[in-house]
């Protein structure tokens, strides 16, 4: 039981290389009729990259054989994930980049905000926390949008503060 | 000789005088400084109209400051939350957050800032002394020249790669194939773009920083309460602490002399950075350090030499633009904008006919690292309580701010979702033992040396050898090796040492 925690979860440590290798050779594919100039330092570095891929896969397959490690994700992924809301703030840090073209830069953070502190507390104290998300929301669009005038990306709430101050 | 120093004096007194804008800059520098995305140059950009519209001296002083005061604050995040605002700062992290995590956030800022002040001051004092010399510098660093530099900082990574070799170059040479994605340099053929038109410029910056360092450091600091590794640390804050920072600092004052100067003498070179001075600095001071195996794990040497070598590009960036109208950087690009719309025109002959403006320019500069002591220090007892706010707060405004800031430089959705695929991609690694640090410097460092290698080639008609055909080149080749054998050579005789001793 014990030798089966202490072993050294593969799978999660394989990923990287193993993405490395794909977009390698998805790289040296986009220059493969291409002037020197475009390939001759992609080529080295890719090439070194895959070797030392190589050798890591290697040194896995070697321990995966002497038992010392196991093609586990425990290391990447875990129960732990869900219940941390780790899994719920991805969705959420996900939502916030597919709304904020639409609701503009104040009022999809103040939703992120919300949303992402609710999971993360697991639903404690719900009004201290759309306080909270308020106050940082309107303090970044005062200081970035209306103080600024930075190129954040905008919504009705922008519009609406724009004509208003406007308008006096 | 007299006729100036006279002048340098009147301009101090004078310099003094723009107080009122320089303290309310130094803050507007350290926010924007610290929040990825919002550079100087960006802020100088934005407020533009109102810089034109201010008389040129205090235009000019405010430029300086906030270009300062931006280099000073983007190392604070990247001390507290593992989070470095400009590429700049990307070293800083490396030893600054294990000391934010063992409860010494106040230590690691204090040091921050006295190594960032008096190597920003000391640099423009040397520049300020040696402009002519400086200036000459640009024209002898070639495209070979400029590849062993670049190896320079790029061998940072075999160092952070010391604890696992294979992973520690997986990440690097990953980072290095991701910063290849683009046109190449000659024919702008594109490469690995995945069909994106947004990467044919390569992959942009801020969204790989933002992602790599930010976004997963959010995911995986809400395993905790809050940053600080021991609620034990979790302590009230007190003078004291700062005291100590301030102290650690001048201990090695020889540390930030000598950093500081690499970073004078890279920002010199058009085309250099603070990001390259930085990796630069930290990788020479482990190398001729006597605890290298301290480096990563909160030692003091390892943040001030970060610090002190980008606040000394600060000086450094000057020189080119004022002695020969060649900006070394963004900012000085923008200011030189500003300076040309005011009618001064660059050369030798600005010293001549408008010294005021000409020594002026490295006047603000020192007087704003001066205040910048003054009222920033103080300020780390606050800052530092940044690491005790709760996690569950702390990620999501992480999160939500930086994201938007890696949105900001060329307002691309695009960027956006490029910033949350570092996330991930950031995310894997550290979980699974990866150095994003070693994925970033490849990221950072891997266009400039591929550029550099092409115009080599290019020059020389695909001839090889132009790599050893400079005398100043092969003199940087030899020290070069000579700082990759060094700590390897110097581990051995320690370890020798202690069997001896045992």
């Amino acid at each position: 039981m014990d030798t089966k925690k202490t072993r050294r979860q593969l799978g999660g440590e394989l990923v990287i290389p193993c993405l490395a290798i794909a977009f390698t050779l998805y790289f040296f594919s986009t220059i493969w009729n291409s002037p020197w100039t475009a390939q001759v330092s992609a080529f080295a570095v890719g090439g070194v990259l895959l070797l030392v891929c190589g050798m890591f896969i290697l040194r896995c397959v070697v321990m995966l054989g002497q038992g010392e490690g196991s093609l586990g994700f425990g290391n990447l992924f875990s129960r732990d994930d869900i219940a941390t809301g780790r899994i719920g703030l991805f969705f959420t840090t996900l939502g916030y980049c597919l709304l904020i073209e639409r609701l503009g830069f104040t009022l999809t953070t103040f939703l992120f905000l919300t949303l992402s502190m609710i999971i993360l507390s697991k639903g404690k104290r719900p009004l201290f926390i759309t306080a909270i998300s308020a106050a940082m929301a309107l303090g970044g669009w005062a200081v970035f949008i209306w103080a600024f005038d930075t190129r954040f990306p905008r919504g009705w709430f922008e519009t609406t503060m724009k004509a208003v101050l406007a308008n006096g | 000789m007299g006729e100036t120093g006279a002048i340098l004096i009147e301009v101090f007194f004078e310099t003094i005088g723009f107080w009122w804008v320089i303290i309310p800059t130094i803050f507007l520098g350290l926010i924007v400084g610290g929040i990825p995305g919002f550079s100087a140059a960006n802020t100088i950009i934005i407020l533009m109209p109102l810089t034109l519209a201010m008389n040129l001296q205090t235009g000019l002083v405010f430029m300086v400051t906030l270009y300062c005061a931006a280099r000073m604050g983007a190392g604070i995040p990247a001390i507290l939350v593992n989070i470095p605002g400009t590429a700049g700062a990307a070293a800083t992290p490396l030893d600054g957050y294990p000391m934010a995590k063992a409860g010494k956030g106040q230590q690691a800022l204090a040091i921050s800032f006295v190594a960032s002040s008096i190597g920003g001051l000391l640099t423009t004092l040397i520049a300020l002394a040696t402009m002519p010399i400086l200036a000459r510098v640009g024209f002898y660093m070639h495209s070979v020249e400029m590849i062993v530099v670049m190896l320079f900082g790029i061998s940072l990574i075999a160092s952070i790669a010391s604890q696992d070799m294979l992973k520690g170059l997986i990440a690097g040479f990953l980072g290095l194939m991701i910063g290849s994605i683009g046109t190449d340099v000659v024919y702008a053929t594109p490469r690995g773009t995945f069909g994106f038109l947004e990467f044919y410029d390569g992959v942009p910056l801020i969204p790989a920083l933002v992602g790599l360092f930010a976004v997963s450091e959010a995911f995986i600091i809400i395993e905790k309460k809050v940053i600080v590794t021991h609620e034990g640390d979790v302590r009230h804050s007190n003078w004291h602490d700062t005291f100590e920072g301030v102290r650690m600092a001048l201990a090695r004052w020889w540390h930030i002399v000598w950093t500081s100067l690499i970073g004078l003498v890279i920002g010199v070179i058009p085309g250099a950075g603070a990001s390259i001075a930085s990796f630069v600095a930290y990788q020479q001071s482990r190398t001729v350090s006597k605890t290298p195996e301290l480096y990563g794990t909160g030692h003091p040497e390892g943040l001030i030499a970060p610090e002190s070598a980008n606040n000394g590009v600060t000086s450094g960036t000057l020189v080119p633009l004022l002695v020969l109208g060649i900006p070394g950087g963004a900012t000085a690009a923008i200011m030189l904008v500003v300076m040309q719309f005011h009618g001064v025109s660059f050369g030798p002959s600005l010293f001549e006919n408008q010294p005021k403006i000409g020594y002026g320019m490295f006047m603000a500069m020192a007087v704003a690292y001066l205040l910048m002591f003054l009222t920033i220090l103080p300020l780390s007892r606050y800052m530092s309580h940044v690491t005790t706010i709760p996690t569950i707060y702390l990620a999501p405004m992480i999160i939500s701010f930086t994201l938007v800031g890696g949105f900001v430089p060329r307002e691309y959705m695009f960027d956006m979702y490029l910033a949350l695929g570092f996330g991930v991609l950031g995310y894997v690694a550290r979980r699974t033992g990866y150095h994003v640090a070693a994925i970033l410097i490849g990221i950072i460092l891997g266009p400039l040396l591929e550029r550099y290698f092409l115009l080599a080639l290019k020059k020389s008609d695909g001839d090889i050898m132009t790599l050893f055909s400079s005398n100043l080149g092969n003199v940087l080749w030899v020290a070069l090796v000579v700082s990759l054998i060094t700590p390897v050579v110097l581990n051995r005789r320690r370890n020798k040492a202690k069997v001896v001793r045992q």
